[in-house]
């Protein structure tokens, strides 16, 4: 346990600052939470415009059935956490350029476009993505391995 | 032109303000506006002029503004004229 003395003594304390990169590897972290309601609301309001400007036509077809405003809420929340994993927030991002994919039980992530170029050169080697819900909210979690970004 | 995109961001944009009593200059995501909302506005801007959002301008500060927004409205409307 620290003492009093050491305590009171900002220069006692311990500091570290960790590095960026392991061994040439960088990761990115991104998450996003997403009210399964909005989907629902913009599902009504806009229908197929709103799926089509959005989802791609495999996601369409993977969400078809009983928890599909759930699914594409889990998906949309997948595309936001993409984005944030690019912590390029004034950069254009088509929502269709980022889709999650099924293999197995396990959701994937397939870049195309703009957005694969930008992750390109960002560097990005690997993706692990992991979405959730529950009966109000859907969220995802995307975890990115990269190693040295090219210079545009 | 304002006016209209101020309709259709009090009806979409799910923001907990008075978005006609809002300077047109301030920051709607602090305000409350959500990128999930952001896709509701552009949709609702479409069929309000008749227009479609090419997806190089959907990036986060087109919607950040009532400003940013009338203007990239008002491009798209010139561009389909």
């Amino acid at each position: 346990m620290m003492s009093a003395a050491a305590a009171a003594d900002p220069q006692s304390v311990l500091r570290i600052s960790l590095p960026d990169e392991v061994d040439g590897r960088r990761v990115r972290v991104g998450c996003d939470v997403f009210a399964i309601e909005d989907v629902r609301d913009s599902l009504a309001k806009f229908g197929d415009r709103y799926l089509r400007k959005v989802f791609t036509a495999s996601e369409i077809n993977d969400c078809r059935g009983r928890n599909q405003v759930h699914s594409l809420a889990a998906r949309f929340a997948a595309k936001e956490a993409v984005i944030k994993a690019f912590a390029e927030p004034d950069t254009p991002f088509p929502l269709r350029e980022i889709e999650v994919v099924r293999d197995g039980p396990l959701p994937l992530l397939r870049l195309s476009g703009t957005i694969a170029e930008r992750a390109r050169l960002q560097g990005w080697l690997s993706s692990s993505l992991s979405l959730s819900h529950a009966e109000c909210h859907a969220m995802a979690v995307v975890v990115v391995v990269c190693g040295p970004a090219e210079s545009e | 032109m304002q006016d209209k995109v101020r309709d259709v961001l009090a009806a979409h944009g799910r923001m907990a303000v008075d978005i006609r009593e809002v300077d047109d200059q301030a920051d709607l995501y602090k305000l409350g506006l959500t990128s999930h909302a952001a896709v509701d506005v552009m949709l609702a801007l479409e069929e309000a002029f008749d227009i479609e959002f090419p997806e190089e301008v959907l990036k986060k500060s087109s919607f950040a503004s009532v400003h940013n927004i009338t203007q990239l409205v008002e491009g798209l409307v010139k561009a389909a004229a």
